[in-house]
């Protein structure tokens, strides 16, 4: 039988880390959501069988060169082509109507990860014509998941999925027009990326580059407690245009963000806004 | 179960991902008490049932809200059992007790043994009770729990959990 104990974290140990984290990297981690850090952490103690949280401390604070792999693991990569369909239906529904006017539209993906969900933004506005006036910035902390989604290459085991999901936004459109298998893999068409610019970013600590039309950042927030999903909201709602979309995950709240007054819910149930003229 | 008002249920059933909300809907309202599925960061509060959403785990923090992640599954699960109470042994609530029930995987033994490592109040349904026993016969291979019951004692179990702490 399988279990999966995970090591237990001591509040200095983990206060500790916060430290190490802040000083010798200028990472804040202290305004994450205790609960799923502290699991992440003992994942990440298991995979590398270390016994306990001082040991992988000690190995941050001697070993620079294991931090880009440390971020790697403790940040979630967990994406995937077009996740929760019909949040894509109600993007899709909203992007004609809003942007057929606009000379141009900047998008800013916040915590895009290994690149899926660009995919999914890259291939609705192909389809709604809109592409070649659209600039994506899609930004992440995780280098590696940057890199993969460069490549914009994944396990074959996902096709079955993200077809399914493609159907379920684009119903006319086949997915081997934008994808296919090529040595084992599946690989997405690389002009989907052509109008892309990804970014090593972090959105807690560093300062927004510019004005966007369209945010979406999505299943970031819940990693983060209450005060700095507040803080981090601000930041983004005030790089947001006028007038402009702002799409967070389907079970994200803004309940307790001061800065959600600036926005109106074009669909609450999946979770898009508009900021308001 | 009967109404109350400083009470909170969770509820974390391993079910399929992509099917939204129809849980909550389905069992709709059941004597005073609120269903939901909450959203990330929702204050818990007492009268309510809470149900893991799909695909999702499900976790409380001390300062008495939720939080979600996307975190891989656990035991093949999202929402994980195991997740969930590990998160409450975590948090160090002071009232809280666990009950697990039929499943078909051993999520949630790891959990529970760590809620009865805590000294919380902790119930297994008798595995020749259960629709597929290997859920609480995984658990009761790890730990002696406070007390076995069939689905029908389910009410009294938890209330006997409740009069613990009153």
């Amino acid at each position: 039988m399988l279990f999966e104990a995970l090591p237990e974290i001591s509040e200095k140990e983990l206060e500790h880390f916060f430290q190490i984290m802040l000083t010798k990297y200028g990472e804040d981690f202290r305004g994450y959501a205790p609960a799923s850090l502290k699991r992440r952490l003992g994942t990440v103690l298991k995979r590398y069988g270390l016994p306990n949280m001082q040991t992988l401390n000690q190995r941050l604070l001697t070993q620079p060169e294991y931090y880009e792999r440390f971020i790697s693991e403790i940040t979630v990569s967990t994406t995937e082509l077009f996740r929760d369909p019909s949040a894509w239906v109600a993007l899709k529904n909203q992007l004609v109507p809003l942007f057929a006017s606009f000379p141009q539209v900047h998008i800013w993906h916040v915590g895009c990860s290994t690149g899926e969900e660009v995919l999914s933004v890259a291939i609705l506005l192909q389809e709604m014509g809109l592409y070649d006036r659209t600039q994506i910035y899609a930004t992440d902390i995780d280098r590696s998941a940057l890199e993969q989604a460069q490549k914009a290459t994944y396990p074959l085991r996902h096709r079955e999925l993200y077809e399914k999901n493609l159907k379920a936004v684009l119903p006319n459109v086949p997915f081997s027009k934008y994808a296919w298998e090529e040595q084992g893999n599946l690989v997405f068409s690389p002009s989907l990326l052509r109008g892309v610019r990804f970014l090593r970013h972090n959105v807690v600590t560093e300062s927004t580059f510019g004005k966007f039309e369209i945010i979406l950042c999505r299943n970031l927030l819940i990693y983060l407690t209450p005060s700095l999903q507040d803080q981090v909201v601000t930041k983004l709602i005030r790089a947001l245009q006028a007038g402009g979309i702002f799409m967070i995950g389907t079970k994200e709240s803004l309940f307790w963000c001061q800065a959600a007054q600036q926005l109106i819910p074009l669909n609450e149930v999946e979770r898009i806004y508009q900021k308001k003229p | 179960m009967p109404y109350k008002e400083n009470v909170a249920i969770v509820l974390c059933l391993h079910r399929l991902r992509n099917i939204r909300m129809n849980m909550a809907e389905a069992i709709g309202k059941v004597q005073r008490w609120h269903i939901l599925e909450p959203d990330d960061k929702t204050l818990i509060t007492g009268g309510k049932v809470y149900i893991a959403p799909a695909d999702y785990h499900l976790l409380v923090e001390r300062e008495g809200y939720f939080s979600l992640s996307v975190d891989e599954p656990v035991n093949f699960s999202r929402p994980s059992i195991d997740v969930l109470l590990e998160s409450i042994v975590q948090a160090r609530w002071a009232r809280a007790g666990a009950a697990l029930l039929s499943g078909a995987n051993c999520d949630g033994a790891l959990g529970m043994l760590k809620m009865h490592q805590a000294g919380y109040f902790t119930a297994v349904q008798l595995p020749t009770d259960a629709e597929i026993p290997t859920m609480p016969e995984a658990a009761l291979a790890l730990f002696k729990p406070t007390c076995q019951f069939s689905a029908n004692e389910l009410v009294q179990v938890c209330l006997r959990a409740l009069s613990l702490y009153t």
